[in-house]
């Protein structure tokens, strides 16, 4: 914040400017800066968002300037009479310690030392020079309003991230949040105003994880979306089991043009074997899961697909596929003699008991045709390819007992964990659906009844992931369940008006991650939702979260996969 | 056309109550959008928040290391090296599609990093026991995780429970099996392995069985210690191109080849520590600066103000010829600079070192 004795700034924007580039006039910096508010705000949203847009390419651009440490390219990004606050020289206000010996230093940023283009390069220099490396920049743009008459201009807000390794080779983060005055100049956007809203150095003496997926054996590289053999946007499952009975764990990942399968070896490390072991195909697929489906003692493996019916009554896709385990660790294809070949739009998939009768059941939460008969509304979406259960007939084939046991649901589910939340014997089924609500299967007896609504579970928002844990140490599964959340969704729908009921909703959809904490009354379960407030809840366009205990001190932790597509280009939003 | 304006139609979608028609996301994701490299939340880092109970979670994502941007998907979060602490696999849509990250925030085992493997076998249900609650008396109460085959996004976890139990030396196990049948098997030794037979009442330990992660190349390196060093070929101080061997350049002695740019600060005050090593006679130092051909004149200034005298070489023009051999030890863009190779007279790696050299005594 500024002080209350700032002096409103007015050296940027109007006026001629003459300036000779062999020898620029020295600028004249101000004593106080003020990024002032637009006098008239420009309100027609769809000018405003091209005009951001505009900014946020810009600061992708830069940002990378910056990466590769290159202060004169970046310094262009600066309108010629630029003033703003320095980054170095800021006391440090507070020191907290994080877990894992983190320390963060926060700086006070409330002392405004002014200085000119190259002046404020030097002040950024000053933190990240002595990095030895610099392994990711971003200026993201959290807001934005403009001025609604030319010369345009606006005053923006931004999250600015420095990630790389310290001086000892440790991990750094450079955060900072500021306000800036953007001016359009000769049809590119530069910053003319600059001030620190907040600034902190979050660093620790090495990394919490090593990336060992090269010396390991797992490492594969592939085209990146978009390039000719990339085109699936969601489909890259993993299985973990032991599939030799060796007692140490696999690894199975779905893939095309064949399936990827990593064997553990002895002496650590992993060796892949997919084609020896009959697992490479038929290849292809999106999630699986290890079960032993026969119950002789060995893992088998369910792959998902998407397959469909053209109105012809051909085949477009893949089936779902069973690979049965000869006890030797030899797999074969046998879905189609199994009755395991439903044609489905399955990402997820979870295998469970759900009749208690012995025998593992499998349940396949579909999505749907987004290509061909996309989502019939944002919120609420009802079109999608109906879920399927399939139960296992004595380890002889699966019947498809969806009707039967009250399931079928055609919301877009890309996600299932089942777990006994209710503890009365048999297992219950939580879906995580995009485009609306999810759905609490209560499982009485082999039929399921949807108590989301009823207990408050159903989470309004882009359903992408489903897992159950107990992360508040009271013995009782709570449920994290992971959405997408929308910087630009955010920002746009802060524009928004509307009625409240309506806008809340809207906010909820780009709301993010959801924890639902587990609780009892009247000796039934309930669910509370806890306050965003206490974090660990904001992925962005998170994708699947595992509980797990990283750091063994008896509390479960969460780790989110997020990340939509990201391309060479860095232009986004 | 770019990405966020999808979100600006997306969200008058939602305004207008109408359904998305033709203009929704999916055109983009068939348009030339994504062929051209464009991004939509790209660039976001997978997260990590530890749980610290009533205090809330605490985002250490920037120091995980397991933050890749590659677009994450499925995750799993096992023991693969059998440690006592779980790994993370995660599968990405980009690229570098499979990361596998050792944890090393902690070393299992020791006084405050206490831990129980727990596997399971029902005998009065399914014998995988899917589904079966495992409660863990620790030391912030009781912690229940469910033994699932299929949860999050298209992931299928491991058919093994890891719980922490930090200082405490032991900790009591129960377990709700599939059917809601209650079991005890007593306390449990920190640091155990143990197999949970349902109405066996106590536990079955199992031996540890170490399958040790084999370390990375340190980050920007592709050679490791025993390869041999290729010939450079790079660029003299007055641009032109030189070819460099290193057993050559080193006569019979041991090399140094640094790395270094003007630009980095611990660069520069190692060049007097890295004269001192040359002036003793018994080993050669060459520098390759990392500088662009227009940042030169700063660096030689440079060089020659700490006191440098040992040659220095810069990278190739670009017109050079694109096999340099630069690129088959270095990854320039991810190389954290200074660093030191210590190449062998008969032009092997010996050591690598990351960071500034700051002995003089070294051999």
């Amino acid at each position: 914040m500024l002080l209350g004795t700032a002096l409103a700034l007015a050296a940027c924007g109007g006026g001629a400017d003459e300036a000779q580039p062999s020898t620029p006039a020295p600028v004249q910096l101000p004593t106080a800066l003020t990024i002032p508010d637009p006098m008239v705000r420009a309100t027609d949203m769809e000018r405003v968002e091209t005009w951001t847009e505009a900014i946020a390419n810009t600061l992708f651009d830069y940002s990378d300037k910056l990466r590769q440490r290159d202060f004169t390219a970046a310094q262009e990004w600066l309108t010629p009479d630029f003033a703003g606050q320095a980054w170095d020289g800021l006391p440090v206000s507070e020191t907290k310690s994080l877990p894992l010996a983190t320390n963060k230093q926060i700086f006070d940023v409330s002392n405004k030392r002014i200085v000119d283009r190259a002046g404020f390069m030097a002040s950024l220099a000053a933190h990240i020079a002595p990095w030895r490396r610099v392994e990711f920049v971003l200026w993201k743009l959290k807001g934005a309003e403009f001025e609604a008459q030319a010369p345009l201009s606006g005053k923006i807000r931004f999250k600015i991230t420095f990630l790389g390794s310290g001086p000892d080779g440790g991990p750094r983060a450079l955060i900072a949040w500021a306000n800036a005055r953007a001016e359009l100049v000769d049809s590119q956007w530069k910053l003319a105003l600059f001030e620190l809203t907040s600034l902190d150095l979050t660093q620790r003496s090495d990394y919490l994880f090593t990336n060992v997926s090269v010396s390991a054996g797992v490492a594969h590289s592939a085209p990146r979306f978009g390039e000719p053999g990339a085109s699936t946007w969601a489909w890259n499952g993993a299985a973990c089991g032991d599939l030799d009975g060796d007692g140490d764990f696999d690894l199975f990942v779905p893939n095309a043009p064949r399936n990827l399968v990593y064997v553990a070896r002895a002496e650590g490390g992993f060796d892949e074997r997919a084609l020896e072991l009959g697992l490479a195909q038929p290849a292809g697929g999106t999630g699986a899961v290890f079960f032993d489906f026969d119950n002789d003692g060995d893992q088998d493996l369910a792959v998902a697909d998407v397959g469909w019916r053209e109105p012809s009554g051909a085949i477009g896709g893949n089936r779902l596929r069973l690979y049965v385990n000869d006890g030797k660790a030899h797999f074969r294809e046998r879905g189609s003699e199994l009755g395991f070949d439903a044609l489905c739009h399955g990402y997820s998939m979870t295998t469970f008991d759900y009749d208690g009768d012995g025998w593992l059941d499998v349940y396949v939460a579909n999505y749907g045709r987004i290509d061909v008969a996309p989502n019939d509304s944002w919120t609420d979406a009802r079109n999608g390819t109906p879920d399927v259960l399939l139960r296992n007939v004595g380890g002889q084939r699966f019947e498809d007992v969806t009707a039967k046991c009250g399931l079928g649901d055609v919301r877009w589910s890309y996600a299932c964990a089942a777990a006994d939340y209710d503890l009365d014997g048999d297992q219950d089924l939580y879906v995580a659906n995009d485009y609306g609500t999810n759905s609490l299967w209560r499982n009485d007896g082999g039929t399921f009844t949807d108590v989301a609504a009823a207990l408050g579970v159903d989470d309004l928002g882009n359903g992408m992931s489903a897992t159950w844990g107990d992360l508040d140490n009271d013995g009782v599964l709570d449920l994290y369940v992971a959405n997408m959340s929308s910087t630009a969704g955010n920002r746009i729908l802060g524009r928004l008006a509307g009625d409240e009921q309506h806008r809340s909703a809207l906010l909820k959809m780009a709301a993010g991650n959801t924890l639902f904490r587990a609780g009892a009354s009247d000796g039934k379960r309930t669910f509370e939702r806890v306050a965003s407030k206490l974090g660990g809840v904001d992925a962005n366009w998170a994708w699947s979260a595992a509980l797990c205990d990283l750091d063994l001190d008896g509390r479960l932790d969460v780790f989110c996969t997020n990340g939509f597509i990201t391309g060479d280009s860095p232009a986004d939003t | 056309m770019v990405a966020s304006s999808l979100d600006a139609r997306e969200i008058k979608a939602i305004q207008n109550s109408s359904s998305p028609n033709d203009e929704n996301y999916v055109q983009a994701l068939d348009s030339q959008l994504f062929k051209q490299g464009m991004s939509f939340s790209g660039n976001e880092r997978d997260k990590l928040w530890l749980n610290r109970g009533t205090d809330g979670f605490s985002d250490l994502s920037d120091m995980s290391g397991a933050d890749s941007p590659n677009d994450g998907r499925a995750v799993i979060a096992a023991d693969f090296d059998d440690d006592g602490d779980v790994d993370l696999f995660v599968h990405e849509i980009q690229r570098e599609r499979h990361g596998l990250y050792r944890n090393d925030a902690q070393t299992p085992g020791q006084s405050t990093t206490h831990f129980l493997k727990l596997r399971l076998r029902a005998t009065s249900s399914q014998h995988e026991a899917i589904g079966a609650q495992v409660l863990v008396r620790g030391p912030h109460g009781v912690t229940n995780q469910v033994l699932a085959r299929g949860a999050g996004f298209a992931s299928c976890q491991a058919p093994e429970l890891v719980f922490g139990l930090a200082a405490a030396d032991s900790a009591e196990v129960e377990v709700i099996w599939p059917g809601a049948k209650r079991e005890s098997f007593g306390t449990l030794a920190a640091n155990s392995r143990a197999l949970l037979v349902e109405g066996s009442g106590k536990p079955q330990l199992l031996a540890a069985a170490p399958r040790p992660l084999p370390n990375p190349l340190p980050p920007g390196w592709k050679l490791d210690v025993g390869d041999a060093l290729p010939k450079l070929g790079l660029a003299d101080a007055q641009g032109r191109e030189v070819e460099l061997d290193a057993r050559e350049l080193a006569g019979g002695k041991r090399l140094y080849l640094n790395f270094w740019a003007s630009w980095c600060p611990p660069c520069v005050a190692e060049i007097p520590t890295l004269q001192a090593l040359a002036d003793q006679g018994e080993v050669r130092v060459v520098a390759i600066g990392l500088d662009l051909p227009r940042d030169r004149v700063k660096a030689r200034t440079l060089m020659h103000e700490r006191g440098g005298r040992f040659p220095t070489f810069y990278l190739p023009e670009p017109s050079a010829k694109p096999d340099s051999g630069l690129a088959a030890i270095a990854d320039l863009e991810r190389l954290p600079i200074p660093a030191t190779l210590i190449v062998s007279p008969d032009g092997r790696i010996e050591e690598i070192v990351r960071g500034a050299i700051t002995d003089t005594k070294r051999r």
